[in-house]
C-alpha cells in the first residue's frame, strides 16, 4: 500500500491500480520482483534459453486448443487431419506452428538443460530446480510420442507401433504397459482414444504443476552464475535488474525465436501421409524422430550383441540407469567447489552429449 | 536457346542467383536509406552543435563505407555474372530494352561511390557546408539508382499492356517509359523506400551498440532512440503500400495469393501465401522487438543485440524476394517470357518446328537425323529394320534447355522426387499436360508449356523415365 501512494496525480488509472494492489497485493510482488537480479558475465545468453522453451511451449497449448476445435480422435482421426491441412483456412499453419514449436521446444529444452549443467545450476540449493528439470524433460517427451500418433497416418501408426512394441519387451510390466496403452493387442482407434486423453488431459495437468514449482524455484533462487564467476569476489561481479533491463532482453528472444518458428512453418509445412494401414508392411527406412533417434540406436545395437528380449531388457535398463545417473548429478557434486567430484560431473555432461550426438547421427547414416 | 546451359547441382541456379540476391539486396537497400540517415544526421548534429554526435556519425560513416562499397558492390557485380549465366535470354531481354535505364543507372551508380568516398574522407577537412553537401549529393544519387532498378525489376512481373503490344517487333524502346513507369512502379519504389529507411534505422544500431553505456549513457540513449525513429516510417506506410502493391498485380498473381488460404497444397502452389504469413508476423515481431527493446530500453543495446535484429530484418527482405520471385511464375518477365527463357509467341513454332532444331548448340548432323526422324510418315517408319527409339542425348538437351530453370535432378525441386513412383505412362500424361497446356491445367498457374515436336516431347519422356526409374536405353 506504501507504494502505491507514490503513484501520482489521483488519476482514474492510480485509483484503478490503488483498487486491485488492495485485493491483489500487487505492491508487494512488483516489490519482490524489482529486487530480482541476473548475473551479467559471457556466459549470459545462456539464460534465454528456459524463456524460449517456454514460449514454445505456450505455443503448444494455444495452438493445440486451436487443432482440437476440428480434430476428431478415433475413426476419424485422420479425415480430420486431412481437413485441418488441406482444406480449412490456414489449419496448414496451425498444425504446422504445432507440428514444429514441439520440435523447436524439445531443442531449446536440450540447450537449455545442457547450459543449466554446465553452469552447475544443479548445485545447492538448486537441486529440486535440476529435478523438476529432467522431469519436465520427461514429460515433454511424453507429449512427443502421444502426439505423434494423432494424426494416424502411415508413419505415425509405425513409429507407435514400434515404440510400444519396445515397452512390450519391458519384463513383468511390459505387456501389461503396452496393453493399457493399445487397448488391446495392436495399435487401432482405440489407442489414439488413449494417447489423445494422454496428451490433451493428462500430461498437460503435470506439465503445469511440474512448470509452476519449476518457476517458483527460480524466482527463489534466481540464476546461478557459473562457477568461474562464482570464483570471483563480490565487487567484481556483475548484475543487472531482472525488471526490466533483464526481462527486455528476454522479451526479445522469445520474439526472435517465435520469428524462427514461422519461418520453419512456412517454409516446411508438415504433410500428412497415406492413411494408416495395419496390414500393409511398415514403410521402407522408417525412423522415429529426430529426440528418440539416439535411444533408438542404442536399442539397435544392443539387439544386435544380444538378440531377443534379454537384450531389448538390458538396453532399456541401461537408459534407465543412464537417466538415473543424469537425475542425480546433485548428490554427486554436492560440495559446491572444484575437485574430483566438479570433474566427474563435467565428465557425464560431456560423455552425454557426445554419446546422443554420436548415436543420432549413427542412426541417421544407417537409415 | 542461344546461350549454353548452366547447370548448377543440388541448389539449381536460381538459387546461386537467390542467395548472392538476397544479401545484395540487404546492403543496397541499406546503402540508399543509410545515405540519406548520414545526411540527416550530419545535418542534426551541426545544427545543435553536438560534437559526439559527429565523432559517431564519422565512426558510423566508415562502417557504411566499407559494407555498402566492398560487400554491395561485389554482390551487385555477381548478380550480373549469375543472371547472365543462369537467364542469359531474359538478362539480354533486359539490356535490349533499358539501354538508356542501364546507362543512367551506372551514371547515378559512379556518382554516388564517388561521393561516399569523397564524403568520408573529407571528414574535418573541407567546411561542414561542404561536407554536408557531399552527404546529399550521395543520399540523392544513391535514391536516384533505386528509382531506377525499380523499373526495371517491376517491369519483369509485369510489362504493362503498351510494351507487350510491341514485344517482338522490334519497336519495344518506342514503349520504354510506360513499359519503366509500369503498373507496380509506384507501389514498389514506396515500399523499396520505406524498407530503406528502416534499413538505415537498424544499420545505425551496429555503431551505436558500440558506444560505451557507462562512460557515455546519455549519448547511446540519444543515438539508439533517434535512429529507432527510423522504423517508423515503415510501420506506418508499409501495409498502405503492401495493399497498393496487392492491388495493381495482375489478375493471376492474386489468385495465386489466394490459393494458399485454404489448401497447403505442393510446391509453389502456396508459397506466396505462406510467405506472405511470414511476412506479417515477422513485421509485427520487429515493431515490438523495436519498440520494448530499442525504444525503451535503448541503453541495452548491444552487437550481438544488433546483429541478431538485422537477421530478422534479412529473414523479411529474403522471403519478400523470394514472393518476387515466385509471383512472376510461369514467366520471367510476365506474358513474354518464360521462366526457361522461351518466349511465349516463339512457342507455337517450336512446337511445329522443333526446339532444339531452333538452337545453335547442337550438331547440323543430329539436328538432320532428328528432323528425318520427326518428318518420317508411320509406313516409313514401319519399314525401318529396327525402329526408332528416342534418344537419351535428345531428351537430355531437352531437359536441360527448358527444366533446368527450376528443376534440378537430385537436388532443390528434384525432378527424381517430384516424379518419383512414375512409370513411363505416368511420366508421358504428366508431360502430355504440359504440352498440350489446356485452359484448364493447373501447372499453368506457375509452370511454362513444354515445347517441341512430338520427337521431342518422347526423348525427354524416356530421359526422364531413365532418370527416376534408372533404366539405360
Amino acid at each position: 500500500m506504501a507504494k502505491s501512494k507514490s503513484l501520482g496525480p489521483d488519476t482514474m488509472g492510480t485509483r484503478f491500480y490503488k483498487w486491485l494492489d488492495e485485493r491483489l497485493a500487487l505492491s508487494t510482488m512488483a516489490g519482490f520482483l524489482s529486487k530480482k537480479t541476473v548475473p551479467q558475465h559471457k556466459h549470459s545468453h545462456w539464460y534465454y534459453w528456459g524463456g524460449i522453451t517456454l514460449t514454445f511451449l505456450i505455443v503448444q497449448f494455444i495452438t493445440g486448443i486451436l487443432l482440437l476445435i476440428y480434430y476428431k480422435p478415433g475413426p476419424d482421426a485422420f479425415e480430420s487431419v486431412r481437413f485441418i491441412t488441406y482444406e480449412l483456412e490456414f489449419g496448414w499453419f496451425i498444425r504446422g506452428l504445432h507440428h514444429w514449436s514441439a520440435n523447436l521446444m524439445l531443442l531449446a529444452l536440450f540447450i537449455h538443460m545442457f547450459s543449466v549443467f554446465f553452469m552447475r545450476a544443479y548445485r545447492r540449493p538448486r537441486e529440486f530446480g535440476w529435478w523438476t528439470g529432467v522431469l519436465l524433460l520427461l514429460i515433454t517427451l511424453g507429449f512427443a510420442f502421444s502426439g505423434y500418433l494423432l494424426p494416424f497416418d502411415e508413419l505415425s501408426y509405425f513409429a507407435t507401433k514400434i515404440g510400444l512394441d519396445v515397452a512390450e519387451s519391458l519384463p513383468l510390466i511390459g505387456p501389461a504397459l503396452a496393453a493399457i496403452a493399445r487397448g488391446g493387442t495392436d495399435v487401432t482407434y482405440l489407442t489414439i482414444q488413449r494417447f489423445f486423453t494422454l496428451h490433451i488431459i493428462v500430461l498437460p495437468l503435470i506439465i503445469l504443476g511440474i512448470l509452476t514449482i519449476h518457476l517458483v524455484l527460480i524466482l527463489k533462487h534466481g540464476n546461478a552464475s557459473p562457477p568461474s564467476e562464482e570464483a570471483k569476489p563480490k565487487n567484481k561481479r556483475k548484475e543487472i535488474k531482472f525488471f526490466w533491463d533483464f526481462f527486455v532482453k528476454d522479451i526479445t528472444m522469445w520474439l526472435l525465436a517465435l520469428n524462427f518458428l514461422i519461418l520453419v512453418t512456412i517454409l516446411f509445412p508438415p504433410q500428412l501421409g497415406s492413411p494408416a494401414d495395419p496390414l500393409a508392411p511398415a514403410p521402407e527406412g522408417i525412423h522415429p524422430e529426430w529426440y528418440f533417434m539416439s535411444q533408438y540406436q542404442f536399442l539397435k545395437i544392443f539387439g544386435n550383441i544380444l538378440p531377443g528380449a534379454i537384450g531389448e531388457f538390458i538396453s532399456i535398463g541401461l537408459m534407465a540407469c543412464a537417466l538415473l545417473l543424469w537425475a542425480i548429478v546433485p548428490l554427486i557434486d554436492n560440495t559446491g567447489k572444484a575437485g574430483k567430484r566438479a570433474k566427474a560431473a563435467t565428465y557425464i555432461g560431456l560423455l552425454s552429449i557426445v554419446i546422443l550426438v554420436v548415436l543420432t547421427a549413427w542412426a541417421y547414416l544407417a537409415i | 536457346m542461344n546461350y549454353p546451359v548452366w547447370v548448377v547441382p543440388v541448389i539449381g541456379s536460381g538459387w546461386v542467383i537467390g542467395i548472392i540476391a538476397i544479401i545484395h539486396i540487404l546492403i543496397s537497400h541499406f546503402a540508399v536509406g543509410g545515405g540519406i540517415y548520414l545526411a540527416f544526421a550530419e545535418r542534426k548534429a551541426r545544427k545543435e552543435n553536438r560534437k559526439d554526435w559527429l565523432e559517431i556519425i564519422q565512426k558510423h560513416s566508415r562502417f557504411f563505407l566499407y559494407l555498402t562499397i566492398v560487400a554491395g558492390a561485389m554482390t551487385g557485380v555477381a548478380i550480373w555474372f549469375s543472371i547472365a549465366l543462369s537467364s542469359p535470354e531474359a538478362t539480354s531481354a533486359l539490356i535490349h530494352n533499358f539501354v538508356l535505364g542501364w546507362a543512367s543507372e551506372w551514371t547515378f551508380f559512379i556518382i554516388e561511390i564517388t561521393a561516399i568516398i569523397v564524403y568520408y574522407y573529407t571528414w574535418n577537412r573541407v567546411s561542414a557546408k561542404k561536407h554536408e553537401a557531399v552527404g546529399w549529393i550521395y543520399a540523392i544519387s544513391a535514391w536516384m539508382s533505386l528509382f531506377i532498378i525499380n523499373g526495371i525489376l517491376t517491369f519483369m512481373l509485369d510489362p504493362g499492356k503498351g510494351w507487350l503490344s510491341v514485344a517482338g517487333t522490334g519497336a519495344e524502346p518506342s514503349k520504354f517509359w510506360e513499359a519503366f513507369f509500369n503498373p507496380t512502379y509506384f507501389p514498389s519504389l514506396l515500399m523499396r523506400t520505406l524498407v530503406c529507411i528502416t534499413l538505415a534505422g537498424l544499420f545505425a544500431m551496429v555503431t551505436a551498440s558500440r558506444i560505451n553505456e557507462e562512460k557515455e549513457p546519455k549519448l547511446k540513449e540519444q543515438i539508439v532512440k533517434w535512429s529507432a525513429k527510423w522504423l517508423m516510417p515503415a510501420f506506418a506506410l508499409i501495409p498502405v503500400a503492401a495493399l497498393w502493391y496487392y492491388l495493381m498485380l495482375p489478375q493471376a498473381n492474386k489468385d495465386l495469393f489466394k490459393l494458399g488460404v485454404s489448401t497447403i497444397g505442393q510446391g509453389i502452389f502456396t508459397q506466396l501465401t505462406r510467405n506472405a504469413v511470414f511476412l506479417i508476423f515477422a513485421s509485427i515481431i520487429l515493431f515490438f522487438i523495436a519498440y520494448v527493446f530499442l525504444w525503451r530500453h535503448p541503453k541495452s543495446v548491444k552487437l550481438s543485440h544488433a546483429l541478431l535484429i538485422i537477421l530478422l530484418a534479412f529473414s523479411i527482405i529474403g522471403v519478400t524476394e523470394h514472393m518476387r520471385e515466385m509471383m512472376r511464375k510461369p514467366y520471367v518477365i510476365g506474358n513474354y517470357m518464360y521462366s526457361n527463357g522461351i518466349r511465349k509467341f516463339d512457342a507455337e513454332k517450336f512446337n511445329s518446328e522443333g526446339y532444339l532444331r531452333n538452337t545453335i548448340w547442337t550438331t547440323e548432323e543430329s539436328k538432320t537425323t532428328w528432323h528425318i526422324q520427326d518428318t518420317m510418315t508411320s509406313e516409313e517408319s514401319d519399314n525401318l529394320s529396327s525402329p526408332i527409339q528416342p534418344d537419351l542425348y535428345r531428351g537430355e538437351l531437352m531437359f536441360r534447355g527448358q527444366c533446368i530453370a527450376c528443376h534440378t535432378t537430385n537436388g532443390y525441386r528434384s525432378i527424381s522426387k517430384l516424379l518419383k513412383g512414375r512409370d513411363e505412362a505416368s511420366i508421358r500424361s504428366i508431360i502430355d499436360m504440359l504440352h498440350e497446356y489446356k485452359e484448364d491445367s493447373p501447372y499453368r498457374k506457375f509452370m511454362p508449356p513444354l515445347v517441341g515436336t512430338k520427337g521431342e516431347v518422347d526423348a525427354l519422356i524416356k530421359y526422364l523415365d531413365s532418370l527416376i526409374n534408372k533404366i539405360d536405353q
